[in-house]
């Protein structure tokens, strides 16, 4: 009977939760099926209104894509460059609004698109059928072939597709070419990664034989690694050419990109223009292309990772001690309440939860920040271990503590502020500096939603230097040295606390 | 007889869940007077003593304590009460993460808003009286029993309380230190403060009560004086026990 009250409790109080983004999703649908049916009032369509009232476009790629997207630094600031990034600087030109550049993962992208965080894809998007169900195309503007990255050393053995029968290849999720993959080499053995820099990687570390790119990037790679080389794969080509994608229904911001994609196709100036600036970015780049000197990118990503982790201890702390009184109340729906959160938050993937909050409640505050998203995410879930830590310190304390407090005129407020809570730290403190080096380190899970930590930060050196262990072993040192530094910390107050009794 | 009671109970009942620990219990308790509770154990002393202050609330029946029904009062006026009842356990209850004279001057400075120096003054002449002065600094872990429990009687007292009340402050200690908290209670009972004394001790009990009052099976069986009641008991459990405790 217990039991089915709590599960009873569970399903109430996760309802709403659940229930609300799945509704924002179907008005979107619903709204956006809608306006389809009234494509002919084109010049009604308020979308390229809406963009111009913004004043910003806000783009969403995957800049680990040379030549289409990728980043090289100017004074030490990220740079977003490639030929789909200057495309799209000439649209928002010519519909007179400021350009935002919001990179992830390629596979987050088309979320982002539904969810409202971005207004456009450009991400070396290749037009497919299935695509079509869920967003709108703009005109094609290049199309490239699908070329094989490989090991220089497998030159000779590695020739065609066929002679990946057996050997795995890799791809980018979400990508044409992972479909390519799986359709047209039944015989290889198909693996996808989010990040193409950790294709790379994984590839140089003959974790994959070969990677199936589009042909422009991997020349790009092929041309910045001399252990690199790229080669035309001739399977057919399936798609329609690469396009920017739109939500469903932005009829008029469609037209007006198809206006500045018709001008560009008639001057040529893809290839004429910005396929040799990416080019020279890459090459001028080349030389002074250390991985040291992407100390910037490092620092930035440790000063991120320091603010997440600071807040969201914060936070974490409190919502802990709150839930945790919750726990221990009296009050059967207080309780109830505290042990459907925690047993919730622990009881759930930290990157879902990350995931959810950004995308899921972001669906209902289109505003909110991925920084922010992730330090409630961080916040909610460290929440529920403190409390539970919390908990423990307190039923730790011998209920004689209380009385003694309590018959000497303390109210339960004051018996727990002065007598229980200094104590039971004490006694938790060992498990709380556990809890903030893992909170620590789990920060950096909030890279998945594009938050400019140390994780994000260092795929970005990856992807700008073409290294992918070095930049690696950089982060890891610096973790461990943070990590280390607070667990000396830690010690050296858990040891003033024992000198004190 | 007195019309200055200082706590009154009446037709006091307590159960847990279907165990009825007291049973119905009417007595009172004077300004000044020097109570002490005996009584086999399982009788129901210690919850009789709780119910005292509220620690324990009273099932049904009523508590006065100075004229108030402490289960009539709001939370707030029971905290106010309780600061004048002052409570000794027979485990110390010391705090154990705060040195002797933080332990005093906790509940003054915090509850009385008293300035810390203040305090700490009031303090240093408690533990004079108890004859700890020089450990004032020392932590809980460091004192033996004898000297946690004259600690927790000059913390109880630091609250400056009308009545003090001891649940067998002396059965946790090693027999050699039983007397050194006794002579402190002695010397408090000397002074006039009211006290109920839940104890094992029967030379104290004979030496320094003004009533005895013998407790079994939920009930107050019988009171009187010492001399008589060690003399001449009435009920059959007071016979029945005297006779155990002075085999
Ligand atoms: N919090 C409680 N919950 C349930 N039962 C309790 C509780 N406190 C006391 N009791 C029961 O009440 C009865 C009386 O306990 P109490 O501690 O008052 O006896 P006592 O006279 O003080 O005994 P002793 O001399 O051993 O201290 C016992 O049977 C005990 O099990
Ligand atoms: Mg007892």
């Amino acid at each position: 009977m217990k039991c089915f009250k709590h599960w009873l409790m569970l399903i109430i109080i996760a309802f709403p939760i659940l229930c609300a983004p799945v509704s924002a999703f179907a008005a979107d649908k619903s709204s956006s099926s809608s306006s389809a049916t009234d494509a002919s009032q084109v010049a009604e369509n308020a979308s390229l209104q809406r963009i111009k009232q913004k004043g910003t476009l806000v783009v969403g790629t995957s800049a680990d894509y040379p030549p289409y997207e990728f980043t090289t630094k100017e004074n030490g600031k990220t740079k977003y460059v490639g030929f789909e990034v200057s495309l799209m600087r000439q649209f928002a030109k010519d519909i007179g609004v400021k350009l935002v550049i919001k990179n992830m993962d390629f596979d987050s992208l088309l979320v982002a698109l539904e969810t409202g965080k971005i207004d456009c894809i450009a991400g070396a998007m290749n037009i497919t059928n299935e695509r079509k169900k869920s967003v709108d195309f703009s005109n094609v503007y290049y199309t490239g072939d699908s070329y094989f990255l490989i090991n220089k050393s497998d030159k000779d053995k590695l020739v065609n597709a066929k002679s990946f029968n057996g050997k795995t290849v890799g791809a980018q999720n979400g990508t044409l070419q992972s479909t390519m993959i799986s359709k047209d080499m039944p015989q290889a053995n198909g693996k996808g990664l989010a990040k193409l820099s950790s294709l790379v990687i994984g590839l140089q570390s003959h974790k994959y034989d070969g990677v199936l790119v589009d042909a422009a990037t991997a020349k790009a790679y092929a041309s910045n690694n001399s252990n690199l080389y790229a080669f035309d794969s001739k399977l057919p080509a399936t798609a329609g050419g690469i396009a920017l994608a739109f939500p469903k229904g932005d009829t008029s911001l469609v037209n007006a990109a198809n206006q500045t994609i018709k001008k560009v196709n008639d001057e040529n100036l893809i290839n004429k223009k910005w396929l040799p600036e990416s080019a020279q970015y890459m090459k001028s780049y080349k030389k002074q292309n250390t991985v040291l000197s992407y100390w910037r990118y490092f620092a930035k990503g440790l000063e991120y990772t320091l603010i997440i982790t600071i807040v969201s201890v914060f936070f974490g702390f409190i919502l802990g001690t709150l839930f945790a009184l919750m726990r221990l109340s009296k009050n059967k729906l207080l309780h109830s309440i505290a042990v459907c959160y925690i047993e919730f938050l622990r009881g759930t993937p930290m990157m879902v939860q990350i995931m959810f909050v950004y995308f899921g409640i972001g669906a209902i505050i289109q505003s909110l920040p991925a920084l922010l998203a992730g330090i409630i995410a961080v916040s909610l879930n460290s929440g529920a271990y403190v409390a539970e830590i919390i908990r423990s310190g307190i039923q730790s304390i011998p209920l004689g503590q209380t009385e003694a407090a309590r018959s000497l005129g303390m109210d339960k407020n004051k018996a727990f502020r002065y007598v229980i809570m200094p104590q039971a730290l004490k006694n938790i403190w060992p498990a709380l500096g556990n809890e903030l080096i893992t909170l620590l380190k789990d920060s950096s899970l909030v890279s998945v939603i594009g938050v400019t930590e140390l994780m994000f930060q260092t795929q970005l050196v990856q992807s700008a230097t073409y290294k992918g262990v070095l930049p690696l072993f950089i982060t890891m040192m610096i973790y461990f040295i943070l990590t280390f530094t607070l667990s000396r910390i830690l010690l050296y107050f858990e040891g003033r606390m024992k000198h004190v009794q | 007889m007195s019309n200055n009671k200082m706590i009154e109970v009446q037709n006091l009942q307590k159960k847990f869940k279907n165990n009825t620990v007291l049973k119905d219990i009417t007595e009172h308790v004077d300004k000044g007077q020097v109570i002490c509770v005996i009584g086999p154990s399982g009788a129901g002393k210690s919850t009789f003593l709780r119910c005292l202050n509220c620690l324990e609330q009273p099932t049904s029946g009523k508590v006065f304590f100075e004229g108030n029904d402490l289960t009539k009062i709001t939370d707030k006026q029971l905290n106010q009460l309780r600061e004048k009842m002052g409570m000794v356990f027979q485990g110390f209850n010391l705090f154990p993460n705060m040195n002797v004279i933080e332990n005093i001057k906790l509940a003054p400075m915090k509850v009385k808003n008293i300035p810390e120096k203040e305090a700490e003054e009031t303090g240093m002449k408690l533990l004079e009286k108890v004859g700890l002065a020089e450990k004032a600094k020392q932590y809980p872990d460091q004192l033996s029993g004898g000297q946690k429990q004259r600690v927790a009687i000059a913390r109880a007292l630091a609250m400056n309380p009308e009545v003090m009340l001891f649940d067998e402050p002396t059965s946790a200690l090693d027999p050699e230190m039983v007397d050194e908290v006794l002579t402190v209670m002695h010397d408090l009972a000397d002074s006039g403060m009211t006290m109920v004394v839940v104890t094992h001790e029967m030379g104290f009990a004979h030496e320094v009560a003004d009533q005895i009052w013998f407790m079994a099976d939920g009930y107050i069986q019988e009171t009187g004086k010492p001399d008589e009641f060690f003399a001449h008991p009435t009920s059959d459990r007071a016979k029945e026990f005297l006779k155990k405790i002075l085999k």
